[in-house]
């Protein structure tokens, strides 16, 4: 959790440039971060922010007509930016393991969940059937599945959301990964699994130093289970620094909007607060900050010209010109006059 | 717009929704799962109600049961004076069409027609009723598209080329279209992030003020919820288990699961501040075995609580004024939750 890249590092991202639309844009724009192991790093933004691609790109696995225009990923100090095919399979499942969203549709549905987790022993661990079988088994009851012999034996239909997700974890753990990418994987499911899933990643964490990479739109998801967090807005880094510190000290006009639509989880009725107006399209021709549009704070310089992160401690680092400028964090972000003030704001943008 | 506390509805003046004893049962034969089982819930004008509950637990049913979807195998649905549940044929057509009741649909991807624009979906349900030309049904479509803040620019739009807020209020629009006086809303903002969350959920405490509309949110997000419900109403495994005032259950819920719910919802503040943790409230494996019965407690094998009495499902009692809960151990279980262990 220092400034300076750690000796253990697991993932690396230097510069990282995505380009999609067969290149026609750039929706990923100069993404530095890195995750060491046994750390737990948080992406946050909203939808459309960059968050996934920049976690396909990690993982090589791009959809089509996306590239890495631009820039380096290093795994465990490896570059692999160029890794073929191949080289990229060798890594997936051993190096690294990833879990989305739909555990659901990344399930055969007519095959049990045993078969598909003991196939990924099978191949890449080329354990023989029996082994393969029996270790399943075992990283089933890893995962916190009661009767895992009874959950290897059944089709994803059979087990509930939640259970799916656990399987899914398993699998991706079966070959003892360095590093987990975890891509919205608790935000389908109820408050009380999500729980659980959020106690599960700590827990593996923690006995087998995994390197979490936990991409949420929720910030406070992020700030149960994470180490650091690191914000996206329109492709680029707005904001990264240690959980507790971004959240309660945030500089960044976006994170601190950000914070004040996030879940309080004190159960008081109060006003709901949006952020308002739009993010820009992917290829907007913007020079300045990118947020400067939606920011109660935007002055001229923010327009002006390309915005860069600053440090603002060893640990914490914020794209924005007033980033230090002591008025900034007297915003008055949760009055009524503020709120006034967003919803004319608001109404005016649509 | 949200902060004011709407009146506590008068318990003299009738319901304008009262679901009583319903039962459901979906599938047949040895497919056959009971769904719902005796839910009474009432439903006063004014008043936003949220319906919390895992995933299986019947929201979703109970929603569409409400609307006619599904009739209940047992138990009535009166509607401001009409037994909607009992309607056939040329009757429950005429109900339907009256637009009185709206559901939402869960993940509004699905549930609008991709080839349609958004006018021809908003008005489609009011040509089918028929009653009105071309013209008063566009005037209509655009007074719903302005009540849930979109402007006249998307009509011509397909789902597929708005954002997932967008269409979410595109929802909204179709079921105010037909003038409703109760609207149900099924997760409608479980696919949506944060800011948009809050801006439907405020859209919807608008509607309620602007037009004195009960609205019931189903959700499974209980923080946000918080924020503008006058209730709350707990499924669990088809059964209501807790239904009383925000204000009250969420300060100090009788039943262990709404305080498991409340325990596990994420919050930017952590966990350091609250008075129970799920840790409190999850059964460990030092806890005696559950009361092992057809009969027992829904929530018997979860609960950490369940004695020797759970072994028969508890009534909903009233525990206080306009509040109840099924828990035979409602008056003891707090106490000695917060004496268990904080951490595991």
């Amino acid at each position: 959790m220092t400034g300076k890249p750690p000796r253990d590092e697991v993932l690396g991202l230097a510069d990282l440039h995505v380009t999609v639309h067969e290149g026609a844009a750039t929706a990923v724009r100069g993404v530095s971060l890195s995750v060491a192991a046994g750390e737990i790093v948080g992406l946050v933004g909203e939808s459309g922010s960059g968050k996934t691609l920049t976690c396909r790109a990690a993982l090589g696995v791009l959809p089509p007509g996306c590239a890495v225009g631009q820039g380096t990923i290093s795994f465990e100090r490896q570059d692999v930016t160029d890794l073929s095919r191949r080289g990229w399979e060798r890594l997936h499942g051993t190096g690294m393991g990833a879990v989305f969203q739909d555990p659901a549709s990344y399930l055969n549905p007519n095959l049990t969940v045993g078969s598909q987790l003991a196939e990924v022993l099978r191949v890449k661990q080329r354990l023989p059937r029996r082994e393969a079988r029996r270790r399943g088994i075992d990283l089933l009851a890893a995962v916190g599945l009661h009767r895992p012999d009874w959950v290897f034996h059944q089709i994803p239909g059979e087990l509930s959301g939640g259970m799916l997700q656990r399987v899914m974890i398993a699998i991706a753990i079966s070959c003892e990964p360095r590093l987990l990418i975890a891509d919205e994987a608790t935000t389908a499911l109820d408050v009380t699994i999500q729980a659980e899933i959020i106690e599960l990643l700590r827990d593996l964490r923690d006995q087998r130093g995994l390197a979490v990479l936990f991409v949420s739109h929720d910030l406070a998801v992020i700030r149960e289970l994470c180490d650091r967090v690191i914000v996206f807005y329109a492709g680029e880094i707005v904001e990264s620094g240690p959980v507790g510190e971004i959240i309660e000290r945030p500089r960044h006009p976006y994170t601190q909007a950000l914070l004040r639509v996030a879940s309080v989880g004190d159960f008081r009725r109060r006003e709901l607060q949006v952020i308002p107006g739009q993010p820009p399209q992917v290829g907007a021709g913007i020079t300045g900050c990118r947020f400067a549009g939606r920011c109660p704070a935007a002055i001229e310089a923010c327009r002006s010209g390309p915005v860069s992160l600053v440090p603002l401690s060893h640990v914490h680092q914020a794209r924005c010109v007033r980033a230090t400028d002591p008025e900034l964090t007297a915003v008055p972000v949760t009055t009524a006059a503020a709120t006034a003030e967003a919803e004319a704001a608001e109404l005016a943008a649509r | 717009m949200t902060a004011q506390v709407t009146e506590p509805p008068a318990t003299a003046a009738p319901p304008l929704l009262a679901v009583a004893g319903v039962d459901v049962v979906l599938g047949h034969g040895w497919r056959a799962t009971q769904v719902l089982t005796g839910v009474d819930l009432d439903i006063w004008p004014g008043e936003i109600v949220g319906l919390v509950g895992e995933t299986g637990s019947g929201k979703t049913t109970l929603a569409r049961t409400i609307v006619g979807l599904i009739r209940p195998r047992q138990g009535r649905i009166v509607f401001a004076g009409t037994e909607i549940s009992g309607l056939r044929g040329g009757a429950r057509r005429r109900e339907r069409r009256s637009g009185h009741v709206q559901l939402v649909f869960q993940d509004p991807l699905r549930s609008l027609d991709p080839d349609l624009t958004v006018a021809e979906i908003v008005g489609e349900g009011l040509a089918i009723r028929g009653g009105l030309d071309a013209r008063q049904i566009s005037e209509k479509v655009d007074d719903a598209l302005a009540k849930v803040g979109l402007e006249a620019a998307l009509r011509d739009r397909v789902p597929g080329q708005i954002s997932g807020g967008q269409r979410q209020r595109v929802s909204i629009a179709r079921a105010l279209a037909a003038g409703p006086r109760l609207l149900l809303c099924d997760e409608p903002v479980s696919a949506l992030d944060a800011s948009n969350r809050n801006y439907i959920l405020r859209l919807l405490a608008g509607l309620r003020d602007s037009l004195n509309l009960p609205i019931v949110i189903i959700s499974h997000d209980l923080s946000s919820l918080a924020g503008i419900a006058d209730r709350v109403v707990v499924l669990y495994r088809g059964r209501i288990v807790e239904d009383g005032p925000v204000s009250q259950v969420f300060s100090a819920p009788r039943h262990p699961y709404t305080a498991l719910l409340m325990a596990s919802a994420p919050s930017v503040r952590g966990q350091g501040d609250r008075p129970l943790t799920v840790h409190h409230l999850r059964r460990t494996a030092a806890d005696p075995p559950p009361p092992d019965s057809g009969t027992a407690c829904v929530f018997a094998d979860r609960c950490p609580f369940a004695i020797a009495a759970c072994a028969t499902q508890p009534p909903l009692t009233t525990v206080a004024d306009r509040w109840t809960a099924a828990c035979h151990r409602h008056q003891e279980w707090g106490e000695l939750a917060s004496k268990r262990p904080r951490h595991p």
